[in-house]
């Protein structure tokens, strides 16, 4: 092909500011063209579905798939004893990809089909024959850690998938002798992340490609890698492409990984796509939500306010299998230790087993349950002491120059001015009356180093294509909050150009860098930092070649460059140069984030990021005392993420962070019935719909970070984070006394102010 | 599977006839669609007597397919039967308001149906008509058979109307509901109250709460001690405690526990009971 060296055509672009900029990927979704995994239809498709077990425990005695096999349609059939498979897992490997013996709740996945069209495939279900012979179960994590309570995996034993003790400091001495010691129990329950596609995944089995898994997650190269494991494919032939996302929260990292691995067993066998759709109801019973966790938690606090220790023991409820339960627990049992200067902390995390669903991450891993309850003993303590509640925080709020509990390294931190504007907006100092007022504070990682040791940055490509425009090539995905938009924003002001001069390309595995992926609030701070680098890469790249093309060293602005002889060249035209003296190569500029070795010791001690952002929330609610029904009137969300790159969808964040931390204040929760979940629908787990949010203020403490692309940190999980102990201390200032577990439904609160004993 | 826009009530009547009991009666379907599909359905949306409100001869006429919507914005019902408005705008969301019907939320059966509830509290009779011709009146209490389950057969009767005395001059109605979210959740308890004054006093009455019962239940005792007394705070307190005696309600995982809902009960009533009566008060010659 010959191309034709492009006209002259220079085109100044405005500056690469507008923090408000909009990516038209927004345009393809409201407009209702984006396809989304649940859309996808592939040529000779066929529809998986998956068996279940009725059971929250029993052993497997037979399974008979005659019946199914025979029905016209029905193309491929799989069971747990057919498949010989090695245990997986993410944090801990207890899952098989079906059950063999054994099955552990309500849900487990016993055997799967795939059929010419769905009605057949459930029919196929249905026509199973599976012989149980029931076992006890136990459904409570406290009594599931007691001796004598039936056992669910036999090389986890006393049903403990993962424990932690942990010691810092001298707690011992600073309980000894307390001006006052506040202590209380506090419980959350198990919480979906409820995006509105329910998770899909059409698997193709091509004998040249591999596998191709059509789904949309936030970590597709961590699901990759664990698929092509248990398939035992080489990594190469295993691959991911995202259609568009509908919701993730966490939900998305590693997905639903029986449904990747089931539908591409079944491409497998039958030779044909394979396409497994969760119904909603399997989303609620089968999917992984974020555990439920019960924290008994006590602080010792000095006359004056000051913290002196603080002790905690964590039970979290894994369900029957692991997912990510372990490292959620972990960011449970010590995140939120390190928002305040807490000399001393002792802190013991059991994981147990239950018969029930297996849980998996949500946005903030955790760090929110824990917030409810440290920030709620605050205000017990100020209460006790007869102090301010904001004075108590600022006395003990970490700054600048601090190291933590857990030798975390406060570098850049605007936490004491989050709290003074959240408290001003709120109006801390002209409180109306018949109204009750909370604040509560956070501090959050931008991307843990302990993830992976390993594998701690991110990489990134930069191609200038020969029209001149910009794409980027990373493997961070962009889900609906918004990185994409400040991809491109980061590269556009590296390169000098407009930020709709570049694209971001990250759905597909086979060109994308490997990446961790979309969670732990690691994606502008450290992936855009890649981005960046790729982009200064490709800057010099551009810069030495149109020197060469002018004869002259160049300058650049506005995306045109400039000879010192006054000579213009458009990008397009250094790129067409290129592309001739290379025959066909584009100009690439590599970005590659490694954050620097940092130390921490076998129990995690140590900067395990390369920053953190804080934030402090302010929230105004009012109390109907005939019922208990609690109305959040207001919220203010003030955040120090460092420099905004865009504030539209920063603020986005907020509004949809804080919407979920209201849902898990004052509605959601899983409800269990002896392992079966009883609220398995979107009409029964109840989320916030726009009626029952508050107004929500968002306040941006643009203190720059150096560590992240242009002084900005991550913000997506912190918003959810300080929500939940801030609308329980305004609910129990409404109220006058206070409830511990959550949500904050009318009838808790009722119960306490009248002093019922506790009915559920 | 056949669907028939009906469009007119003869033509209903031949159709579901003709369906010898496969066929069935359907209106906004949002509660059909949920169970099993009939064979064969016929739409009473287009009618003009099932979709029309009016005031006759001192009766107001609501057709059984008006829509939650059309009840809770209609100036006649807002004036003369405002518990009905109130019931019908809290119905799960705006898409459910605007294709939901109020004959459709009675025959359904729900024990705490808002529009059902309203209706009762109102006094509302239902008007129908069966594939043989015959018509017949029933108090919207009495169409209850059990749980869930409606003495209508739609496959053999028609419901073409409501009739209910409008409210006028020192008349009020309201309802009130209570729900853990805001929109698309059904009720923990829902109530009705209906109230004439005379010179501030109660002379006639009707107090309606659920769920207790398969019907929305009258609280025909609590009504007795109103009877002849004002509409003040000790009235209000002597209700809210002889209806939680009254009625016995029950507890569940997904909504409450028996003793939340036994107090909100009384809350309910009592707070509905205080509403008509100062819209009774306040009412003018038109009613609340
Ligand atoms: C998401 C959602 C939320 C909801 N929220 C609420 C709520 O908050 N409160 C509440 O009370 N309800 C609620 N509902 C229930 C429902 O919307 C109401 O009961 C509605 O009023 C039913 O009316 P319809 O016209 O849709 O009935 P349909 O579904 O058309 O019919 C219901 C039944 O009545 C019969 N029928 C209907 N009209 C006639 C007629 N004229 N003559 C004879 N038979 C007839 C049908 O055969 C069927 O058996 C909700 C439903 C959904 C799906």
């Amino acid at each position: 092909m010959i191309l034709k060296a492009p006209e002259k055509n220079i085109r100044r672009y405005g500056k690469a500011e507008g923090t408000g900029y909009q990516s038209p990927e927004v345009w393809s979704k409201v407009t209702g063209k984006a396809v989304y995994g649940i859309d996808l239809n592939l040529p000779g498709m066929l529809y998986g579905k998956i068996l279940r077990s009725p059971y929250p425990h029993a052993r497997i005695k037979k399974v008979d798939t005659t019946a199914a096999e025979a029905l016209p349609g029905v193309r491929a059939v799989l069971t747990g004893a057919k498949l010989e498979s090695k245990p997986f897992g993410i944090a801990v490997e207890d899952e098989l990809p079906l059950a063999v013996d054994r099955v552990r709740y309500i849900g487990d996945e016993v055997a799967a089909v795939a059929a010419v069209d769905l009605q057949t495939a459930v029919q196929a279900i249905k026509a199973i024959k599976v012989e149980y012979e029931e076992l006890p179960a136990v459904c409570d994590p406290a009594e599931a850690l007691q001796e004598g309570a039936p056992q669910l995996h036999d090389n986890f034993p006393g049903n403990v998938a993962w424990q932690r003790e942990l010691v810092r400091g001298s707690p011992g001495d600073a309980f000894t002798g307390a001006d006052l010691v506040v202590e209380e129990n506090f419980t959350v329950p198990a919480i979906h992340q409820a995006y509105l596609e329910p998770i899909s995944c059409v698997a193709v089995d091509d004998p040249y490609t591999g596998i191709t898994l059509h789904t949309a997650l936030q970590s597709p190269d961590a699901v990759r890698k664990i698929v092509a494991g248990v398939l035992n494919y080489p990594l190469s032939k295993v691959h991911v492409s995202g259609p568009v996302m509908g919701g993730g929260f966490g939900g998305r990292v590693y997905g639903n990984l029986k449904v990747y691995i089931l539908s591409a067993l079944l491409a497998i066998k039958s030779g044909s796509p394979v396409k497994i759709q969760l119904t909603r109801e399997e989303e609620f019973t089968a999917g992984r939500p974020m555990i439920a966790a019960a924290i008994q938690m006590k602080m010792t606090v000095r006359r004056d306010g000051t913290i002196l220790g603080r002790e905690a023991d964590i039970i979290t409820d894994n369900g029957a299998y692991s997912a990510q339960a372990p490292w959620v627990s972990k960011t449970v049992s010590e995140r939120n230790d390190s928002v305040y200067r807490i000399p001393s902390i002792k802190t013991r995390v059991r994981l147990a087993y239950t018969n029930k669903i297996p849980t998996g991450q949500y946005r903030a891993y955790g760090n929110q349950a824990a917030n409810f309850a440290t920030e709620s003993l605050i205000d017990m303590a100020a209460k006790k002491l007869g102090l301010d509640p904001l004075e108590m925080r600022l006395k003990n709020c970490v700054r600048e120059g601090d190291i933590t509990v857990h030798g975390l390294q406060i570098g850049k931190c605007g936490l004491d001015e989050c709290l003074k504007a959240a408290a001003k907006e709120i109006g801390w100092d002209q409180k109306k009356e018949g109204r009750g007022y909370g604040l509560s504070v956070a501090i959050h990682a931008n991307g843990s180093l302990v993830f992976d040791k390993n594998f701690r940055g991110a990489s990134a490509l930069a191609r200038l294509e020969l029209d001149g425009r910009i794409t980027i090539f990373t493997g961070e995905q962009d889900y609906g909050q918004g990185t994409h938009a400040a991809f491109a924003q980061i590269a556009a002001r590296t390169l000098d150009v407009s930020p709709a001069q570049v694209t971001v390309e990250s759905k597909e595995t086979k060109t994308a860098p490997f990446s961790t992926g979309a969670l732990a609030m690691r994606q502008t701070t450290i992936g855009g930092k890649a981005i960046q680098l790729a982009a200064e890469d490709l800057r010099e790249k551009i810069f030495k070649t149109a020197a060469e093309l002018a004869g002259a060293p160049v300058t650049m602005e506005n995306g045109v460059m400039c000879s010192i002889s006054g000579q213009e060249l458009a990008l397009a035209e250094v790129a067409y140069y290129n592309h001739s003296a290379t025959s066909g190569l584009s100009m690439t500029g590599e970005g590659k984030f490694v954050p620097e070795e940092s130390d921490y010791d076998e129990s995690g001690y140590g900067n395990i990021s390369i920053a953190y952002s804080y934030a402090a929330h302010a929230v105004e609610v009012e109390l109907d005392k005939t019922t208990g029904a609690l109305t959040v009137h207001r919220l203010v969300a003030a955040h120090d993420s460092g420099r905004i790159i865009n504030h539209l969808t920063a603020r986005g964040q907020i509004y949809g962070g804080v919407a979920q931390g209201i849902g898990m204040s004052c509605l959601e929760g899983y409800l269990f019935d002896e392992g079966r979940v009883a609220n398995a629908s979107l009409a029964e787990y109840k989320i916030p719909t726009a009626l029952d949010l508050p107004e929500i203020v968002p306040i941006f403490i643009e203190i720059e970070d150096p560590a992240g692309p242009y002084g900005s940190k991550g913000l997506g999980e912190i918003v959810m984070v300080p929500v939940l102990g801030a609308v329980a201390n305004a609910a129990a200032d409404a109220a006058g006394v206070r409830v511990t577990g959550l949500p904050l439904s009318a009838e808790i609160i009722y119960q306490a102010i009248s002093g019922w004993e506790c009915e559920q | 599977m056949s669907y028939l826009i009906a469009s007119s009530l003869e033509e209903a009547l031949t159709s579901l006839r003709d369906g010898s009991g496969k066929a069935r009666a359907v209106a906004g379907a949002t509660d059909l669609y949920l169970q099993e599909m009939p064979y064969g359905l016929v739409d009473l949306s287009f009618l003009k007597e099932t979709t029309v409100i009016e005031e006759k001869e001192g009766l107001m006429s609501l057709g059984a397919a008006v829509t939650h919507a059309l009840a809770a914005s209609s100036p006649l019902v807002l004036s003369r039967a405002r518990a009905l408005a109130e019931g019908c705008a809290a119905i799960g969301s705006p898409q459910i308001r605007n294709i939901g019907t109020i004959g459709g939320n009675v025959i359904n059966a729900a024990p705490a149906a808002d529009a059902a509830v309203a209706l009762v509290g109102l006094g509302a009779k239902a008007e129908l008509v069966d594939i043989n011709r015959e018509t017949r009146t029933e108090a919207v209490e009495n169409l209850y058979w059990t749980h869930n389950r409606s003495l209508v057969d739609s496959s053999k009767e028609i419901m073409v109307r409501f009739l209910i005395k409008p409210c006028l001059a020192g008349e009020g109605s309201a309802f009130t509901r209570f729900a853990a979210r805001r929109a698309l959740a059904l009720p923990m308890v829902n109530a009705a109250a209906r109230v004439k004054l005379e010179k501030g006093f109660v002379k006639e009455v009707r107090l309606v709460a659920a769920p207790a019962r398969p019907a929305p239940t009258r609280l025909l005792k609590t009504e007795e001690l109103v009877i002849g007394r004002p509409v003040n705070g000790e009235t209000i307190s002597m209700v809210e405690k002889a209806v939680a005696e009254e009625i016995e309600v029950r507890g569940s995982l997904l909504r409450c526990s028996a003793r939340y809902r036994q107090h909100l009960v009384g809350v309910l009533v009592a707070s509905a009971l205080k509403t008509a009566a100062t819209r009774a008060g306040t009412s003018g010659k038109a009613g609340d």
